[in-house]
């Protein structure tokens, strides 16, 4: 029961300081050059791992389609199928999985640092807004670097499936990269980049959230990783579900308007 | 210059603080002696609006400021500097950038004006030459000295210090006391020192408050409380004396 509550409780005061950093970003937006220092530390940080995740995942997807599609004589479409199936679902939820791992818990142990060694106090008593001076450039950072990192991951991903889907399946390169564009429909791109940007939001608000709001010491930091990496995969798998509930209803309501 | 009529603070189902009734007058240093968690911190925070009074108000010259908005903080934030238990500087700037951080945001000043305030509060803490250095690069000690200089570049009529000696060493933490004694008397500002550390405070306050389970137990001129018959007070005093007594034996070096 206590647990329940503890919950509910959490997830309300995420929203309502996900309600406080919109608020400052509209009414008094932070300096640009705090969110470009953020853009480019998040970026540099997971490049190297979104990349070469990106490779295998395109590859596992080349090998796992090739074995499907071959049955069927289909195996030219191969390379659509497999972009198509990354760009939807896998490279998304990659990309949040990696900046959860890596950005989410970095963020929340520096602002869970920052909180109890009594930066985020000191920089109250001299007269700035830890929301606007600390919270949002990291926010923004997060969320504008989930798309970068989802472009690499998913360029990344079709030259591992060129690469596998050659030696694997002896598939033409050209062909392979040719019948992208025939699968891959703008529903397709749409649902990659909404699902990006939610669970760009979702991990930002998290670690931000957890990190912000640790108590107790060295240990208090500990426990406000850990929560965020619990926390954050798991709301990622959620909104992955609730993304695809909502996003499969809104394309079925496109197609009855248009058809 | 700064009064609390009945402050009272809760933790959930705990009261920190029990109906603080303190007046300190201008220019006065009053230290605040009492053991961990009677609520010394949580009084520091209340007066700069880092944490919100249940009940009670809080005079800061001649304005009521318990019910005050962040917003409305902010100019009682230039009037009252506060000076952390921890250094609290900011690892990603400059020694420079974090003692210009809070004239930045609190003024409209030049470059020049600036440059020259930081300068000047460094040299009131005695540093010298570390302006581009970052927080890791300096000791701690040094760092808790660049942690006065930002709150005395703020010029602010109210220091407020929550432990400025822990964890600094004997010679560091006379250093620190010395400076305290010297920045309020060359500034003339008003001191309020949360502390343990009772010789101290019997050197340099004019008047000692003594605070257990969050309430004033007793205070009074260091001379006064010398000759106080609260037990937590004799406890202070004879710890005190210990400490003083283990010194000039080591000084002697009839100890070890």
């Amino acid at each position: 029961m206590k647990a329940i509550f503890f919950f509910f409780d959490d997830f309300g005061s995420s929203i309502i300081f996900l309600k406080d950093i919109l608020k400052t970003m509209i009414f008094r937006p932070c300096s640009r050059r705090l969110v470009f220092e953020q853009i480019w530390q998040v970026t540099i940080q997971s490049l190297p791992t979104t990349a070469m995740a990106g490779f295998f995942v395109g590859a596992i997807m080349t090998v796992q389609f090739a074995m499907q599609v071959s049955e069927f004589g289909a195996l030219p479409y191969l390379g659509g199928l497999a972009t198509s199936g990354t760009i939807r679902e896998i490279g998304p939820l990659l990309i949040a999985f990696m900046l959860s791992g890596k950005v989410g818990a970095y963020t929340s142990a520096e602002l869970g640092t920052m909180r109890v060694t009594e930066q985020i106090d000191a920089i109250r008593c001299l007269g700035a807004d830890p929301i606007q001076e600390i919270i949002l450039p990291r926010f923004i950072g997060i969320i504008i670097s989930s798309f970068f990192l989802l472009t690499i991951g998913l360029i990344m991903s079709v030259v591992g499936g060129v690469i596998l889907g050659y030696f694997f399946s002896g598939i033409n390169p050209e062909e392979y990269v040719r019948h992208i564009p025939t699968i891959l429909a703008w529903p397709s791109l749409l649902s990659g980049l909404i699902k990006c940007l939610t669970f760009a939001v979702v991990l930002a608000t998290i670690c931000t959230y957890k990190g912000y709001f640790t108590t107790g010491g060295a240990k208090g930091v500990g426990r406000s990783v850990v929560s965020t990496a619990v926390t954050t995969m798991m709301s990622i798998v959620v909104a992955d579900w609730g993304t695809s509930f909502v996003g499969e209803i809104i394309i079925n309501m496109c197609k009855d308007y248009f058809l | 210059m700064l009064e609390y009529r009945n402050l009272v603070k809760k933790f959930g189902e705990r009261t920190i603080l029990k109906g603080i009734n303190l007046k300190i007058n201008q220019g006065e240093i009053v230290f605040i002696l009492g053991t961990s968690g009677t609520g010394k911190s949580v009084l520091l925070k209340n007066t700069v609006g880092l944490l919100k009074p249940d009940a009670g108000e809080i005079w800061i010259d001649g304005e009521e400021v318990a019910g005050f908005s962040e917003f409305e903080f902010l100019k009682i934030r230039k009037k009252c500097g506060m000076v952390f238990q921890h250094p609290a500087l900011f690892d990603s700037l400059t020694i420079y950038e974090n003692i210009a951080f809070g004239l930045r945001k609190h003024f409209s000043l030049s470059e020049s004006e600036i440059s020259s305030r930081v300068n000047r509060a460094l040299k009131l803490v005695n540093i010298h030459d570390i302006n581009d250095k970052r927080p890791a690069e300096i000791s701690y000690g040094m760092q808790k000295r660049v942690s006065l200089a930002r709150t005395v570049a703020l010029e602010p009529k109210v220091l407020l210090f929550d432990e400025p000696t822990t964890g600094l060493d004997p010679v560091t933490t006379n250093a620190i006391n010395e400076l305290i004694k010297d920045l309020s008397r060359t500034l003339k500002t008003t001191s309020l020192v949360v502390s343990h550390d009772m010789p101290c405070a019997l050197s340099i306050a004019d008047r000692i408050v003594v605070f257990d389970q969050g309430q004033i137990v007793d205070q009074g001129t260091p001379q006064e409380l010398l000759n106080s018959k609260v037990k937590l007070v004799q406890e202070f005093l004879a710890e005190a004396k210990e400490m003083l007594d283990h010194d000039s034996n080591v000084i002697r070096g009839t100890t070890s």
